[in-house]
């Protein structure tokens, strides 16, 4: 594939062209891993928040609180350059830049669920318990089916959210799209200034997310909408 | 393993440079969002508007914004532009610009929403009046759907505000730098960065305090009982 894209587009234009590809799977694999992750964690806390005992409840809450609120470049520095030195642990960049994205995904993704939890009619948590189900059965077997249609636009319309959030990884020594595009925009090789990488940057996570957008409006438009989706940059 | 702030509060210099840094960063964002709603209600006309062309534009200016992160804008804005045009500006006008451009794609679309939203009758009443095109536009669905909009844009200007710690990546003196300086000479990095977290949190609580009053000033009809 490297020698077709140098000898289709020449010698600089091939190569950064080839190694942008290549990262750009690092940019999917850490978008997904803090997508699962995200919604892992993101899921227990939801589960906490509409607990019926109210210091879980409360629990939850302040965990959406801290973390909606600190930047994600804070959560990267923290774990990335923070606890290393802190512990003495040696935190290699995934593990940094998986377990950030995670925390903050997490949050943001119990918020959105929890949105799509409160628009069910009380009505429906009564009937479980009239029913003899426990509160996790409830949610689980009569809530979450329901909710889950609501939740869907904004969950598909937070990827790209995730997306976005993983170029910011490069400053804690992660390897993807950005990392190698700002090396390229940085080396003085003429074909490579930062006016021709970035926009080239730019198209590469445009493709990436513009049609998980695109996805997040149709379902939104067929399946209406809980929650709009928090959109941070 | 101990937590040791005092390397950070009992320096005088460093509380100075926290101050500044605070200070730089939360007068960029306020002044970004000032701009960027300035260029969104713009495009907010456009979309809204009739000519084919240029709603089409403004569409792809703001899914453009939308879909590409933050820090590429500003990398293209503060490294590509210059480059390609021939100018020099301070590090703090490159970060405003892009910061500017960035907050105008996410409130766009939130106005949009707001326009789209606001009732067929309040446009049709403001017609049956007389009233021309642009006056119905800005003094009579403009304000209803900023009113309606007003917490999304609360929200959104939060969040924005969370975001601009990146513009320490070109060298502008903000909080996130005056941290990274900090950090730099006390290698205390765990401690800096909670430190700044607990700055950040706290000014994103005062611009929430700050945007409350504005809500009562702007909107009173919406406190009456």
């Amino acid at each position: 594939m490297k020698e077709v894209l140098v000898d289709l587009l020449g010698k600089p234009e091939g190569i950064v062209l080839f190694q942008l590809i290549m990262a750009a799977r690092f940019t999917v694999l850490l978008s997904a891993m803090a997508f699962i992750g995200g919604g892992i964690v993101g899921a227990i806390i939801c589960t906490a928040r509409v607990s019926p005992v109210s210091w879980i409840s409360r629990i939850g809450s302040a965990y959406v609180w801290f973390f909606q609120s600190t930047p994600l470049l804070m959560l990267l520095f923290l774990i990335g350059l923070g606890l290393p030195k802190f512990t003495g642990w040696d935190v290699d960049p995934w593990t940094a830049a998986g377990l950030s994205l995670t925390l903050y995904a997490s949050a943001y993704l119990a918020e959105v669920w929890r949105g799509a939890i409160a628009t069910i009619g009380l009505g429906q948590w009564e009937a479980g318990r009239a029913l003899g189900l426990t509160f996790l059965r409830t949610l689980q077997l009569i809530i979450f089916p329901q909710a889950l249609r609501g939740a869907l636009a904004p969950t598909v319309g937070f990827l790209v959210q995730i997306i976005k959030g993983t170029s910011l990884a490069y400053i804690i020594g992660f390897h993807d799209l950005m990392s190698v595009g700002k090396r390229w925009a940085n080396a003085a090789v003429p074909g490579t200034e930062p006016f021709l990488i970035y926009p080239l940057l730019a198209l590469f996570y445009f493709a990436l997310c513009f049609p998980l957008s695109l996805y997040s409006r149709r379902l939104e438009a067929r399946l209406g909408s809980a929650v709009s989706t928090p959109t941070t940059a | 393993m101990d937590l040791r702030f005092f390397e950070i509060y009992r320096n005088p210099e460093y509380l100075i440079l926290l101050g500044k840094g605070a200070l730089l960063s939360a007068s960029l964002t306020v002044l970004a969002a000032l701009f960027g709603l300035i260029i969104a209600f713009a495009l907010a006309a456009i979309r809204y508007g009739q000519v084919p062309v240029l709603k089409w534009i403004a569409a792809a200016y703001v899914e453009f914004i939308r879909n590409t992160p933050l820090i590429v804008q500003l990398f293209f804005i503060a490294f590509g532009l210059p480059m390609l045009l021939g100018y020099e500006w301070p590090f703090w006008a490159h970060a405003l610009l892009s910061l500017s451009i960035n907050f105008s794609g996410y409130f766009a679309e939130i106005l949009r929403a707001g326009l789209e939203s606001t009732g067929k009758g309040q446009r049709e009443a403001a017609r049956a009046l007389g009233l021309k095109p642009p006056v119905i536009f800005f003094l009579v669905i403009t304000p209803v759907a900023v009113a309606s909009m007003f917490a999304s844009l609360n929200s959104q200007f939060i969040f924005l505000f969370l975001t601009t710690g990146i513009i320490s990546e070109i060298g502008v003196a903000d909080l996130t730098q005056s941290g990274l300086y900090i950090d730099s000479r006390t290698f205390r990095t765990f401690e800096v960065f909670l430190v700044l977290t607990g700055l950040y949190i706290l000014i994103s609580m005062l611009f929430k305090t700050a945007l409350a009053v504005i809500e009562r000033v702007l909107f009173p009809w919406k406190f009456v009982r």
